[in-house]
């Protein structure tokens, strides 16, 4: 399947998930730098870490 | 473990691999607010960039991701001529190298759909935004259909 022939075309599937989407967090993530992006991602991953570990030290 | 994407992209970039980054982390790039544990990268395939790629990752020591420990596997430029896309887990998280994407997503198809990003202090090729709907598409994985949607909302966002 050449990438050319996939279609990106609306799709009624596709826009029944799309009305579930965050607009908010899209338009304040496009304020953003791509690192700075990413950086706010780093940032949820290595807080679920913390949560992780502190969970094993709990248990 | 999560991804040390900075150490990740440096290996890669300073080791002057060919490479663009699909995948959620091109997603998280482009706007995405979903968080991707992983990096995914689509290599070129020539002698030369395999070699450069083996020797990059190897101060990671990539081994084969979910693997048992023990098995006499090495990320060299044999095995990645040998073979195609890999999953791997590094010391510095986990990192899917690609040869080619679902959808003929290889390195020369996707390289001219790419933009480059300043990130880290590295210059780092990202797919586009269409492309990378595309190739979510491609899959035609139920489980992608969410991230189809975000991206596709974030292209409106855009365009607003």
């Amino acid at each position: 399947m050449m990438l050319d022939t996939v279609s990106i075309e609306p799709s009624a599937v596709i826009d029944a998930y799309k009305k579930d989407v965050d607009r908010t967090l899209i338009r304040e993530n496009l304020k953003l730098t791509a690192e700075e992006r990413v950086r706010k991602m780093m940032a949820v991953l290595h807080f679920a870490d913390e949560v992780r570990r502190s969970a094993k030290v709990a248990g | 473990m999560t991804a040390d994407f900075p150490r990740l992209l440096a290996a890669l970039c300073t080791g002057a691999v060919e490479f663009v980054v699909i995948g959620g982390f091109a997603a998280t790039a482009h706007g995405s607010a979903h968080v991707t544990a992983d990096l995914d990268i689509v290599y070129r395939r020539t002698p030369e960039n395999i070699e450069r790629l083996a020797a990059a990752l190897a101060p990671l020591q990539p081994y084969l991701r979910g693997a048992p420990p023990g098995l006499p596997f090495r990320f060299d430029a044999d095995t990645i001529r040998c073979g195609l896309n890999f999953t791997l887990a590094t010391l510095a998280g986990d990192l899917d190298v690609l040869g080619e994407a679902t959808g003929e997503g290889t390195f020369e198809a996707l390289v001219a759909r790419s933009e480059a990003r300043r990130m880290f202090d590295l210059d780092v090729r990202f797919v586009d935004l269409d492309t990378l709907i595309r190739l979510k598409r491609a899959a035609g994985r139920p489980k992608d259909l969410e991230r189809i949607a975000e991206l596709e909302a974030i292209r409106e966002e855009r365009e607003k």
